[in-house]
């Protein structure tokens, strides 16, 4: 257990005598085991009644060692550990490594098949990580029902995951030079019978929770951050664009054929934990819209770059050409190297800005993967947000916040 | 908008500036630790007003051994978009930001770093995390201690000369502690 | 406290019994670490609706649940928490190590992550997966269901 330094919370009948009004403050441990903590974060509220006057997150009961690990494995094959971060978008954590490899690999020419799908793709994960989000938000405030109408329509997403990589979640398809299997035959069906009925029920949620009395009540006004408070405390994503301030990293910092989509940037003014309620539905609706626009353009052609020293070659021609089996047998064993540099890569996750600073020394396997977790630095903002609110409130805080401790603790 | 600040950061710090570079992401200056702050004040006149990550490497067989990387974000004109309509979903045209990248070299043997936490709240638990993976210490820092690994655990896991194993297993069947088990080789 | 041939016909059929109602209500506790969790929720939801098997209702306190279904992987950190939820969970008690991570320590291999949930507490059962399909957790659930209606440990309670 950890020995945390509680002096500061000291809370003796003998000593708060004479402090005066330390003397009703209660020292609450919330977490790391609780319904509402949407995983392992361990919270010391101190509490006069039921107001917080201070809390202190504790972090770290998740840490995985995942940035070691990546350092021991082959570049491709960090694909698959690095998906693991933030477990309810994976997709959007192979492709910022993807892509920050690719970039120091030099590699610029992806087929564009294999950028539309990753796209396509990515907005996929987006809105099931938020579905989630609202469904175990909405569960802490109360509303059970919720939850089971967003985890019905995630499992038609995750079917469609299924259906095409084989898992549904931690698919780990991508790959350092496009993809690793090329959709299969009955794939244009389906999404598109998503994309035909999925406006409909996002309809449905909203009709339902926007201008719900309850949820009103329990999220206006609740945790409210300002821009300039924001910005200082380092949020982006949701967040961020809750309090105003319209930065979108694919917007800003174009990836993957972005600039190419129309999409708005969703914003409100607000700041509260009900703005950041909102913007996460209409941001559901921007990703719809981006994966209509994908679907229209979808042309065909290979789905990963020619140069075999990167992509293992297809193993038709590895049984007729020794060349390939011989880069076949390269990959595999030993990897490939990728030139001496290093590279921030940022992507828009459902989180935030997600940026990687992979460091590479030459070699085949990654010399530093460092994570930017959106989520590390939004539940720093805990320390700001809960005082002044009830306990209550403090459990509607963490969940707009939405962290993912696989990414806080990596 | 960073090309300016380039020579500015050499003019104001000079002999803790080692090397710019116009790196294929963003711009960045590596500097050494007495430079930090000069070099976060000239960053913030220059517009910088995010501090997007704090986070460490370490590069053992070379010299200097660890780099602290700090990565910087300009959002201009905050104000101007609050100014904005309130309540609706507005097709906004983003605000083109920007990105810095700081790359501070602190001494081997002993390394300190000036802490950012009175300029910017959000570094308190990157340069914790720092101190708990690599052992780089934060001056100025409120409340230096441990973040992700338990309290009283020994050695800093991120370093290239901690095995990927760690030193010893906490718990093993039975709940004992124990010597950690050699890797398979094949 | 074996069952022999002279035992008296209703402590037979009561043991029957609350084996019987054991394994249909089983509340599970939430003890959701990692991704794991989230198909563990899945659970819940209304495809996979475990609530025909009676363990729909996830009890947040150990106090008031049976099962443990240890979701995600378990750090160094993590462990003496979980060993203390198990400690308080009242018996009869069963854990099931859900996923890759829980069983074995999965594609972690390093110092954070313990080598598999069962250093410290015992396991009914492990099922495998990097996350398990919540079909694979609903199996996993009926296997205990079985494993309870044999026997195991409801047959000291029904002594108790």
């Amino acid at each position: 257990m950890s020995t945390t330094d509680l002096s500061i919370f000291e809370n003796s009948p003998d000593v708060t005598a004479a402090a005066g009004d330390e003397r009703d403050t209660l020292v609450l441990s919330m977490g790391p085991q609780h319904p509402s903590t949407h995983g392992v974060l361990r919270v010391m509220l101190r509490l006069d009644g039921e107001t917080v006057l201070s809390a202190d997150p504790e972090i770290g009961y998740l840490h995985t060692g995942i940035e070691k690990q990546a350092e021991n494995l082959f570049w491709q094959q960090a694909v698959t550990v690095v998906d693991r971060a933030d477990y309810l978008a994976p997709l959007s954590n192979s492709l910022c490594y993807v892509l920050a490899a690719e970039r120091l690999l030099g590699i610029t020419d992806i087929p564009p098949r294999a950028q539309v799908l990753r796209v396509m793709f990515t907005e996929l994960t987006r809105i099931a990580s938020h579905l989630v989000q609202l469904g175990t938000h909405a569960i802490d405030l109360g509303a059970q029902s919720i939850f089971m109408y967003a985890f019905e329509m995630r499992e038609r997403i995750l079917e469609i995951m299924e259906f095409v990589t084989g898992a549904r979640m931690h698919q780990s398809w991508y790959r350092i030079g496009g993809l690793a299997i090329d959709v299969p035959k009955g794939f244009l069906a389906k999404i598109d019978d998503f994309i035909a009925r999925f406006p409909e029920r996002l309809d449905d949620m909203r009709a339902i929770l926007q201008k719900n009395v309850i949820i009103m009540d329990r999220l206006v006004g609740v945790g409210v951050l300002s821009a300039q408070d924001a910005v200082a405390w380092g949020m982006t994503g949701p967040i961020l664009r809750a309090s105003g301030v319209p930065y979108d990293v694919r917007k800003a910092f174009p990836y993957s054929g972005y600039e190419t989509y129309d999409f708005d940037v969703c914003t409100q003014q607000g700041g509260d934990c009900y703005c950041r309620f909102v913007v996460r539905l209409d941001e559901m609706y921007q990703a719809w819209r981006i994966i209509k626009q994908a679907r229209e353009k979808f042309p065909d052609g290979p789905v990963t770059i020619e140069d075999r020293k990167i992509i293992p070659p297809p193993k038709t021609e590895i049984q007729h050409s020794m060349e390939a089996l011989i880069h076949h047998f390269k990959l595999v064993s030993s990897g490939f190297n990728v030139p001496e540099g290093h590279i921030y890569q940022a992507v828009e996750s459902p989180r935030g800005e997600l940026g990687m600073y992979v460091t590479s020394a030459g070699g085949n396997k990654p010399w530093r993967v460092r994570w930017r977790p959106p989520s590390f630095y939004n539940t720093q903002a805990l320390r700001k947000l809960a005082p002044g609110n009830l306990v209550a409130d403090v459990v509607a805080i963490i969940g707009s916040l939405d962290p993912v401790f696989g990414e806080v603790d990596r | 908008m960073t090309a300016a600040l380039l020579p500015q950061l050499a003019q104001t710090l000079g002999a803790a500036f080692l090397e710019a570079a116009s790196a294929d992401d963003m711009d960045e200056a590596a500097i050494l630790a007495g430079g930090l702050l000069p070099a976060v004040d000239v960053l913030r006149k220059g517009g910088f007003n995010h501090l997007l990550d704090i986070g460490g490497t370490d590069h053992l067989p070379l010299t200097p051994r660890f780099e602290i990387s700090y990565h910087f974000l300009a959002i201009p004109d905050i104000m101007q978009s609050r100014a904005l309509e309130r309540g609706s979903v507005r097709s906004l045209t983003s605000v083109v930001p920007a990105r810095f990248r700081l790359r501070v070299f602190p001494d081997d043997m002993n390394p300190v770093i000036p802490s950012l936490v009175s300029i910017w709240p959000n570094a308190d638990w990157p340069e914790r995390e720092v101190f708990d993976l690599f052992g780089v210490r934060f001056d100025g820092h409120p409340d230096l201690r441990r973040i992700l690994m338990p309290d009283d655990w020994e050695g800093y896991p991120l370093r290239k000369d901690y095995p990927l194993r760690g030193l010893n297993r906490r718990f093993n069947p039975g709940g004992k502690p124990g010597a950690v088990p050699p890797p398979v080789t094949k | 406290m074996e069952m022999s041939p002279q035992q008296p016909f209703i402590t037979t059929k009561l043991d029957e019994f609350t084996r019987w109602a054991q394994m249909s209500a089983i509340w599970p506790m939430t003890m959701g670490l990692a991704c794991c969790a989230i198909e563990m929720m899945s659970i819940v939801s209304p495809r996979y609706d475990t609530s025909r098997f009676g363990a729909e209702v996830f009890r947040s306190s150990p106090r008031q649940s049976d099962l443990m279904i240890v979701s995600g992987r378990v750090s160094n950190k993590m462990a003496p928490i979980l060993r203390q939820l198990y400690d308080q969970m009242p018996d009869p008690k069963w854990v099931i190590s859900m996923g890759a991570c829980a069983s074995s320590g999965g594609i972690f291999d390093n110092y954070a992550i313990l080598p598999g949930v069962d250093s410290i507490l015992p396991v009914d059962v492990y099922v495998p997966g990097c996350p398990p399909s919540p079909d694979a957790l609903i199996y996993a659930l009926m296997q205990l269901r079985r494993e309870i209606e044999a026997g195991g440990k409801a047959n000291v309670l029904a002594r108790a």
